[in-house]
């Protein structure tokens, strides 16, 4: 047996957005054993969310993530909403959808590039990102700011779609489709990246669900799970179908988030043109009932899970958020054992991962 | 309201867990809520494949000692760590234990999803 060392990956690595550490048992370059070490962004936002009165709790929860913001943001009322029980307008489900979307589509976007830039593509990097910045741009134009929206509110949106900013918006996601689908076309075909990743990190089918896994990372092993199957918001009036590829590597985890960013305007497009006219919220009234309800929401990186318990004040008695990459990073413990030093830090990326949702 | 809540006891916590197992349901996650002297944990399972959501709850007195489920769902070690350094639920025989300092520093805050003094008068008199 060759001498083992263990080093540190992380916290602070170029390639990773946010601190995680990852404790790598080395034999010469190959990894025999992981242990992951999170804590260096936990803010106490659940129990904040307990000393804060219900309807401030949106802006917290809307902190928990910076790139899905307003996702956080809609989820936490989709939760207090059940509570009650409080149904939201038909044309406030197709905006949180439209804006779900559009969060989808910049995030995978993000990704893309960074999981370029981990490869060396420094140029598709930029190309991937030059072509975020239009999403963004309409998120801004439609939501008020560009990474932390606040459109949410318990009973529905704060904030509508007028129909000269649907039109520009329409024709801003075209121009992004047509320009994603050529970098993706050059990204899933490229020599260079399969070397990196076919085969590399790989999480069978059984595997992903033993490990509790979800989205995009869930998907790529075969899966054919979504949330957005169980038809909340507008999603059971659009045509929706998971995307999943079969490999269960990095290059499949790759080609699923190619394929949901298209998906994810083609959604957009369909909902801007199914979305009904009408009142934007629905005005809650009182203080949350004594009641406990969770849900569940497909977030850019897989499922997102929100449980409330109302006390009949206008304080919540519990709140417990359970973010995707909370469910993935176990799955690290078997993706990465058996790979090499210089592979790790791609089968890492493949998850996606977001830590400050992680620890919220 | 939670939809398929299965109510048991913390000593038929592992034969529950591994009927789930055994029909190759995803574990989602775990809840912990203080109830005063005791503590209610809920663990979610989802259908696979499928979407279908169901849980397990029990109650439990804080101190005593509660079996992990790591041994039969790994992807729990997370939140059995959580719940032990956050609620200070005693979770015997974890896969991986991160002795209390997984979410916490040295210098943390002790159990803080504990309740404070403040907000149980608080919501027992309606309101903050």
């Amino acid at each position: 047996m060759a001498p083992r060392t263990i080093t540190p990956f992380g916290p602070q690595h170029p390639v990773l957005p946010e601190p995680i550490q990852l404790k790598l048992t080395l034999e010469d370059e190959k990894v025999v054993d992981v242990l992951p070490a999170i804590g260096y962004g936990h803010r106490g936002i659940e129990k904040a969310c307990e000393l804060n009165e219900y309807p401030k709790n949106i802006y917290l929860c809307e902190r928990i993530c910076g790139i899905c913001s307003a996702i956080h943001g809609m989820t936490y009322c989709d939760v207090v909403e059940k509570l009650w029980p409080l149904e939201i307008p038909p044309r406030a489900k197709y905006l949180r959808t439209i804006w779900a979307e559009m969060s989808r589509t910049h995030s995978h976007l993000l990704w893309l590039g960074l999981a370029v830039d981990a490869l060396g593509f420094e140029s598709m990097f930029m190309q991937y990102w030059r072509i975020r910045e239009k999403v963004l741009d309409i998120l801004e134009m439609t939501a008020g700011h560009r990474v932390t929206q606040s459109v949410a509110v318990v009973g529905g949106l704060r904030r509508d779609i007028d129909d000269d900013q649907k039109k520009h918006c329409i024709e801003v996601l075209k121009d992004v489709r047509k320009e994603a689908e050529a970098l993706n076309n050059v990204l899933v075909n490229d020599y260079t990246v399969k070397a990196r990743t076919v085969g590399k990190g790989v999480l069978s089918y059984d595997q992903a669900i033993a490990l509790g896994c979800c989205g995009p990372h869930l998907r790529a092993s075969g899966v054919k799970e979504d949330c957005r199957q169980l038809g909340y918001w507008a999603y059971g009036d659009l045509s929706f179908e998971p995307i999943t590829a079969p490999g269960g590597d990095t290059y499949s985890r790759v080609a699923v988030r190619c394929g949901e960013l298209l998906q994810a305007i083609d959604l957009q497009l369909e909902a801007f043109a199914k979305m009904p006219e009408g009142d934007i919220a629905a005005k809650p009234k009182g203080s949350p009932p004594a009641n406990e309800a969770a849900t569940r929401i497909e977030q850019p990186r897989g499922e997102l899970f929100y449980y409330a318990k109302g006390n009949g004040t206008r304080n919540l008695e519990r709140l417990r958020v359970r973010t995707p990459t909370y469910a993935n990073i176990p799955s690290l413990l078997v993706m990465l054992p058996g790979c090499e030093m210089a592979d790790v830090a791609i089968i890492v990326l493949s998850i996606d991962p977001c830590i400050s949702c992680t620890e919220r | 309201m939670i939809d398929k809540l299965k109510e048991i006891s913390k000593d038929q916590l592992l034969a529950e867990v591994k009927k789930y197992a055994d029909s190759k349901a995803k574990f989602v996650t775990g809840s912990c809520n203080d109830l005063g002297d005791k503590l209610e944990v809920t663990y979610y399972f989802n259908a696979s494949p499928g979407m279908d959501m169901s849980a397990l709850r029990f109650v439990v007195g804080k101190g005593e000692e509660v079996p992990s489920m790591t041994g039969i769902y790994l992807t729990a070690v997370l939140i059995e760590n959580e719940m032990k350094e956050l609620f200070g639920l005693k979770v015997k025989d974890l896969a991986i234990d991160f002795g209390g300092h997984m979410m916490l520093a040295q210098d943390s805050p002790v159990l803080p999803m504990l309740k404070s003094e403040d907000q149980k008068a608080a919501a027992q008199k309606g309101g903050k």
